[in-house]
């Protein structure tokens, strides 16, 4: 009967209780949209970073993160790349040679990081060949063969079918030298990766660069970040088999983790202040409604009803409300979440804004369970924990003073 | 005024005192009451507003403490006990009518009866039947799953004696009840309490200063300035 009480009581006020459920509806949808949009935006943002070159993660020799030294190396890349595609969530491998190089034209020269790779197995890694737009890719047949960026192409004045001329340091310390033909020029729309990458088959890269077989990464990838953070204790325990580290995508992105973990830590402070409001105003509403029902609450007591016992009816109120709205609101805005998540959201005339955060034009969110569950979980939870001050109030309630009260 | 020394009575009252403080005044509400009730009294208490009839009636019904003085029911002294097992004994042993503010609003008529016999402990089956019996004993079965808000004054009154009734108290107090009702429901709700007495033997005791109630009662005592002035068996 308590239940019954609880609820038929909620409904006295139908305009009070409509706005307050109203008021919850409307924050936790806007909470779980946000969540899930924000979710997405960092799944787009990482997952547009680490497939560009990156990939979802690396195996690396130790020490290689802090100093990329070509000394550094994997000495059987083939069979661990094999191995690392074998385990589940992993759908590509692709073994990579790197070091730092003086690229010239003449006399013309510039610093850059040439990189060798299979170009098999790189294409399932990186999306770099899908930025060429001068020429073609590598292809697994090539060998004098090298694509540039076209902003480092421009700077040493080469163009399509030019040579450029590489000079660097040798594995075993010795001097490296080779000339290539540029097949490609590609634009990432990363400063960075414009003004000072190159990419030459790894075979060749090897054979210059005194590496025998050896590689110096193992990029992975998967069907999705997620998928392969999941494979991440695997992938660990294989790498530390050879002696060698498994690198997660923060760790290949610190810049990146961190802008997202400090937008997260702001957007939370937000949603922070929106759910102590509500909850205040919750709480408020509830605070009246108990005020105005004291001399109901004193005829009770004397009635020998304990002042436990309205507290958990007062108490009842309150989760069935807020557990009705967050639940409510949760669901709407799991829905909007879900149909955006197919549908994309434009932000017409944003387009130039969003590329500065390499971001694409059309954005997608992303319902996970946290996005859906966690604000309506904290909403309700804050408002419950608050809804104790009001059931200790209630606790010293005397039923003479109660029934007399005005 | 004398004790009843026959039977042991269902109240008794010795030497009750009730000071309230008012900020920095002492508003004396009770000064030294005696007062004892018999199984089977059908009492009226009467005096001007003021006088001291709801504090007296809060005592007895271990709603409040006295300040000094001992208050026995059913030879169980209350004012030694704490607020909960006062409210137990609320519970078990006393029915309440009030002047207004009876019943719980969003509750049917069966449901504020069955709400103490739920309180009490009883199953969902036993507690409908005894309340629609409760509520047939009042005259008004057939309104049973009215809302306070669909039933008169001396309806919802009739309701808070079924109430009162229901979970077989050894007293009903009822502070003015008919206060809020017009001449032909104060009869009619006088005489159902008288009724009542009758057929149960519960013991009432009811305040208030009407007169055609005050003539219905088999005792009548008289409260002034907190000191029973007159306590007449008829
Ligand atoms: N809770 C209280 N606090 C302060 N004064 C009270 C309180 N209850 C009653 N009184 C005072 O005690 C006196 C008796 O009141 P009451 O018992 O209500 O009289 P009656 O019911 O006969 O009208 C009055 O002066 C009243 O103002
Ligand atoms: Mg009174």
């Amino acid at each position: 009967m308590l239940a019954v009480m609880a609820w038929r009581n909620l409904w006295r006020r139908p305009v009070r209780t409509g706005l307050s459920l109203i008021s919850m509806v409307l924050t936790t949808m806007l909470l779980v949209f946000m969540l899930s949009f924000q979710l997405g935006i960092y799944d787009t943002m990482k997952g547009n970073a680490l497939r560009l070159l990156d990939g979802f993660a690396q195996i690396q020799p130790p020490g290689y993160l802090a100093d990329p030294d070509i000394r550094k190396t994997i000495a059987a890349p083939g069979d661990l790349a094999a191995a690392a595609r074998k385990v589940p969530g992993v759908t590509a491998a692709a073994p990579r040679a790197s070091t730092y190089v003086i690229l010239s034209n003449g006399e013309l020269s510039y610093g850059g990081a040439v990189i060798g790779v299979d170009p098999t197995a790189e294409v399932q890694v990186s999306r770099l060949q899908a930025t060429v737009h001068h020429g073609r890719y590598l292809a697994a047949s090539d060998s004098d063969a090298i694509v540039l960026g076209d902003v480092l192409a421009r700077n040493l004045k080469l163009s399509l079918g030019d040579r450029v001329t590489l000079l660097g340091s040798s594995a075993d310390g010795g001097i490296a030298a080779d000339s290539l033909r540029i097949v490609g020029l590609f634009h990432t729309g990363m400063a960075e990766i414009d003004r000072q990458v190159a990419e030459m088959p790894l075979a060749r890269f090897q054979e210059s660069f005194g590496l025998g077989d050896a590689a110096n990464v193992i990029a992975l990838s998967g069907p999705s970040l997620g998928a392969v953070q999941r494979a991440q204790p695997a992938l660990t325990q294989l790498a530390q088999s050879q002696g060698l580290v498994l690198r997660d995508w923060a760790a290949l992105e610190p810049a990146l983790q961190q802008g997202i973990t400090l937008d997260f830590a702001t957007a939370l402070f937000w949603y922070a202040t929106l759910v102590i409001v509500v909850v205040f105003i919750i709480l408020n509403t509830l605070l009246m409604s108990v005020l105005e029902r004291t001399r109901e609450f004193g005829m009770l007591l004397a009635l020998g009803m304990r002042p436990m016992q309205i507290g958990r009816l007062v108490w009842m109120e309150l989760l069935m409300l807020s557990v009705m709205g967050n639940g409510i609101g949760a669901g709407l805005g799991a829905a909007l979440a879900a149909w955006l998540q197919v549908r994309g959201i434009v932000f017409p005339g944003f387009e130039g804004a969003l590329a500065l955060w390499g971001l694409p034009p059309r954005l997608y969110p992303t319902l996970s369970w946290t996005s859906a569950l966690s604000p309506p979980a904290v909403m309700v939870a804050c408002i419950a924990l608050a809804g104790t001050g009001v059931f200790l109030r209630l606790r010293r309630l005397e039923p003479v003073p109660a029934m007399r009260a005005a | 005024m004398k004790p009843d020394t026959q039977v042991s009575p269902i109240v008794r009252c010795r030497g009750v005192t009730k000071v309230y403080r008012v900020g920095a005044v002492d508003v004396p509400a009770l000064s030294g009451i005696d007062l004892d009730l018999a199984p089977g009294d059908f009492a009226t208490l009467a005096g001007p507003s003021g006088s001291g009839k709801t504090t007296l009636l809060n005592m007895i019904g271990g709603l409040d403490r006295p300040t000094s003085g001992t208050v026995e029911i059913d030879g169980q002294e209350v004012t030694a006990l704490s607020s909960g097992a006062r409210a137990a004994l609320r519970l078990h042993r006393i029915g309440f009518v009030f002047q207004a503010y009876n019943l719980v609003p969003v509750l049917s008529a069966l449901e504020n009866v069955a709400l103490t016999l739920q309180l009490l402990g009883v199953g969902p089956a036993e507690r409908a039947e005894r309340a629609r019996v409760a509520l047939d004993e009042v005259g008004i079965g057939a309104l049973a799953d009215r809302r306070p808000a669909y039933l008169s004054g001396g309806q919802q009154q009739r309701v808070a004696v079924a109430r009162a009734l229901v979970t077989r108290p050894v007293i009903v107090l009822a502070d003015e009840p008919t206060a809020n009702l017009d001449s032909t429901n104060a009869d009619g709700l006088i005489g159902l309490m008288s009724d009542l007495n009758r057929a149960s033997g519960t013991t009432f005791l009811i305040s208030s200063h009407d007169a055609r109630v005050i003539d219905r009662s088999r005792r009548h005592i008289e409260v002034v300035d907190g000191k029973v002035v007159s306590d007449d068996r008829r």
